[in-house]
């Protein structure tokens, strides 16, 4: 049978960030992937990624992917897709099923990167068509071309709900409803503030009863629970909907481990059974190691440093580099690790309520609740000051690591600092271009440029908006508020698709000047009622 | 409301490749060379795929992604085909699955 | 060393539930009602049940119903999901037609 230095069971982020770094080592190196495209989840991924310039912070989840592929096939590492991997053995051999046969290969070292799989959750009629997964959704949007409904409801609050309920919003369905049981939102902050302004309305403590419908999904009626997750009678609230997409988590898909006899732990915070391994990704087979999702829950950034950590080590394991180069290559990436594993959103904050930010602001519960911060809560954090002309107000009250809004102004008007997960500062001494440049880059959509000196009586509001059909100038609408309420009258000014955007689209709005830090969003249409 | 994506607000125009028809049971539809065949089914406005072989129960697309395989239905002639998966081909045969077999049987009957 | 269940534990009389029906095995269509009724019957295990009811034996392979089923058991026997041992992974990872799993290929290049 045909032997490679190392066997990567998995073409996603993690699986070719750890193919590309063993190939710059010099291995042999073939990834083998179930699927007919490469890149895991990558490739549905529409929005930028968080995070700062080493990890892609500002680049959209697909663009990644595309890089990867790039760098892997120049670097000469072989993919083979619909390439099944049916089981590792003994002696670190493999074997995979490709179309109707199946093949068997050796590796020196193996590195498993199989992901994670949707959770599911169990309700009335959830076997119904028009159920779907949250991933689902995505896979039909982003690389079906298919809208998946044309209302839905989304349930679950994670990160996967909040990003995957925009982009339904962008393909064109009306998002009736977010749902979770949960009594606060537990994805970022940011990404819950960019639905409810466009006018989603959220439930937090809220299950679905039942869904209807007969042949598929015709509509769903939620409720409001207790602290121990009882119903409450009488708090039914029904919607008609088409499709309910389910947003209740992953889980490893780390089974050809425990197969093969690898030790394994049930972990809840890292999603359910996983390997136990390493600060490398060695697993308690030797030269078996994992990266990415099948070790621990977590996201595509980390996962591609867990991948690229793994690629350096199997190097190392095989005498291709050695220990000094091993330490002196992951010294940098396990600190890039590290930094993404801080803040607001890190395992070992899960589950607590942070009253106050690291600075000492108060973290808003009227955002994990509702979705929203008031207006009265905004004005207190550093991003946020009153100033004459244009000027950037930073809406972004969570630590999370992230900091493309600093590299991205000109002037030097915001700041981070070393710290990536310090909320940015408006440094009042410098002076906004208005250029917009800091609008687009932030992954969050929580920045806003604004002039209370537009004209007499008016002020000026740009803001970020990815939806078709774009505006033009000249057009009248609706402002609405960061709760998705309409609150004045809107006329466009300008609109700026400049490339440097990337496809984040700035729409500076006119609006009446006491307005100025309530308007957030356009909706345009007839102006009467 | 046009099921079909023709331009993303990030992705731009939606490729796809040559329209082609398939047969769905006794009609006959449009979809793209390759595609999945769920999707195709899905802009022609069908939601149900196959019917469950203790209930009888209508089912769907659900994951996706290959994994649930609750979407699978009998395909020129071969039955628990992903159709989600599956990239559709110009003169396919596509028919609602019923049970767990190619054999047709309306209803929830007794096990085949 | 695998964790072993009390099976001396009284779990008190079968109590029917509002949710019974529900389906949760989607592939063999078991409901919520059935596998709690295999834990009163003696089931104990993940194994167990599986084997009893079928559930995670359908076409999918436990893909989409493992984490419920689990769940399901857990809250019936009264204990902790970290107590019961886990359900059994075996090759293949994937299912494979037989005739497609007896048809071993020459990789091009072999040793």
């Amino acid at each position: 049978m045909k032997r490679y230095d190392l066997i990567v069971v998995g073409a996603g982020p993690a699986g070719l960030s750890a193919a590309i770094e063993a190939a710059k080592c010099g291995l042999q190196v073939i990834v083998f992937d179930e699927n007919a495209n490469p890149g895991g989840q990558l490739f549905k991924q529409v929005h930028k990624f968080f995070g700062s310039k080493e990890h892609k912070a500002k680049i959209r989840g697909f663009r990644i992917g595309e890089q990867l592929l790039v760098e892997a096939n120049q670097l000469g590492v072989q993919v083979v897709l619909n390439a099944t991997v049916a089981g590792l053995f003994q002696d670190k051999e493999i074997t995979v099923r490709i179309n109707d046969g199946i093949y068997h290969y050796k590796g020196d070292t193996i590195i498993v990167a199989t992901g994670a799989s949707e959770n599911a959750t169990a309700f009335e009629g959830w076997t119904l068509p028009g159920v779907i997964g949250a991933g689902a959704a995505q896979t039909m949007m982003n690389l079906h071309g298919i809208v998946p409904g044309s209302k839905v409801l989304m349930l679950g609050s994670g990160n996967v709900g909040l990003v995957v309920s925009y982009q339904l919003l962008q393909v064109g369905c009306e998002v009736v409803a977010l749902a979770d049981a949960a009594p606060r939102v537990g994805g970022y902050g940011v990404h819950a503030a960019k639905l409810t302004r466009t006018g989603v309305p959220f439930y937090l403590s809220h299950t679905i009863i039942k869904a209807e419908g007969s042949d598929c999904v015709t509509g769903v009626t939620i409720g409001a629970v207790d602290k121990a997750w009882k119903l409450i009678p009488g708090t039914e609230k029904h919607f008609a909907v088409d499709t309910i997409c389910v947003a209740v988590g992953l889980s490893p898909m780390a089974q050809i481990l425990s197969a093969a006899g690898c030790s394994m732990e049930e972990s809840q915070s890292k999603g359910g059974y996983v390997p136990v391994c390493d600060e490398y990704g060695e697993t308690s087979i030797a030269g078996v190691f994992v990266a990415g999702d099948v070790s621990g829950v977590e996201e595509a950034s980390s996962a591609m440093i867990e991948g690229r950590i793994a690629g350096i080590a199997v190097a190392e394991y095989l005498g291709f580099i050695d220990k000094t180069v091993l330490t002196q290559k992951t010294l940098e990436l396990e600190s890039a690790l590290s930094t993404l594993r801080q803040g607001m959103f890190a395992i070992e904050n899960r589950g607590k309520i942070l009253e106050k930010t690291d600075e000492g602001y108060d973290v808003s519960l009227h955002l994990l609740q509702k979705g929203y911060l008031t207006e009265e809560e905004v004005m207190q954090y550093p991003g946020v000051t009153k100033q004459q002309g244009v000027h950037a107000v930073i809406e972004c009250s969570q630590n999370i690591p992230c900091n493309p809004c600093q590299d991205a102004c000109p002037k030097q008007c915001i700041k981070v600092g070393d710290n990536i997960t310090s909320l940015p500062v408006i440094d009042e001494a410098a002076v906004c271009i208005g250029c917009g440049l800091c609008v687009a880059a932030c992954s969050g959509q929580a920045i806003f440029l604004v002039d209370e000196n537009y004209e007499d009586g008016y002020a000026s509001i740009t803001l970020p908006y990815e939806f078709l059909p774009l505006p033009a100038k000249g057009n009248a609408g609706w402002a609405l508020d960061r709760s998705g309420q309409k609150v004045c009258k809107a006329e466009v000014v300008k609109v700026n698709t400049a490339s440097a955007f990337d496809r984040t689209n700035l729409l500076t709005i006119k609006v009446p000047v006491e307005m100025a830090m309530k308007a957030r969003f356009f909706k345009g249409g007839d102006c009467h009622a | 409301m046009n099921a079909r994506i023709i331009e993303h607000p990030i992705l731009g125009k939606i490729e796809k490749g040559r329209l082609v028809e398939f047969s769905y049971n006794d009609t006959k539809l449009n979809g793209y060379e390759g595609e999945p065949i769920s999707a195709a089914l899905k802009a022609a406005g069908v939601m149900v795929h196959r019917h469950t072989q203790k209930q009888g129960a209508p089912r769907g697309v659900f994951c996706a992604i290959g994994r649930c395989t609750d979407c699978v239905m009998v395909v020129d002639g071969k039955a628990n085909v992903r159709t989600c998966i599956t990239p559709l081909t110009d003169g396919m045969i596509v028919q609602t699955q019923y049970g767990v077999s190619a054999k047709n049987h309306q209803g929830a009957e007794e096990r085949s | 060393m695998r964790k072993i269940n009390d099976r001396s534990r009284d779990l008190g009389a079968f109590v029917p539930a509002d949710d019974d029906q529900m389906i949760i095995c989607r592939c063999e269509e078991i409901t919520k009602g059935e596998i709690r009724q295999a834990v009163h019957d003696g089931m104990f295990t993940l194994t167990e049940v599986r084997r009893y009811l079928r559930t995670g034996m359908g076409l999918c392979q436990g893909q989409t119903c493992g984490k419920l089923v689990k769940g399901i058991i857990v809250r019936e026997l009264g204990t902790a999901p970290a107590e019961l041992e886990p359900a059994f992974s075996r090759v293949p990872m994937r299912p494979i037609e037989m005739k497609v799993f007896a048809n071993e290929q020459e990789v091009q290049g072999d040793e």
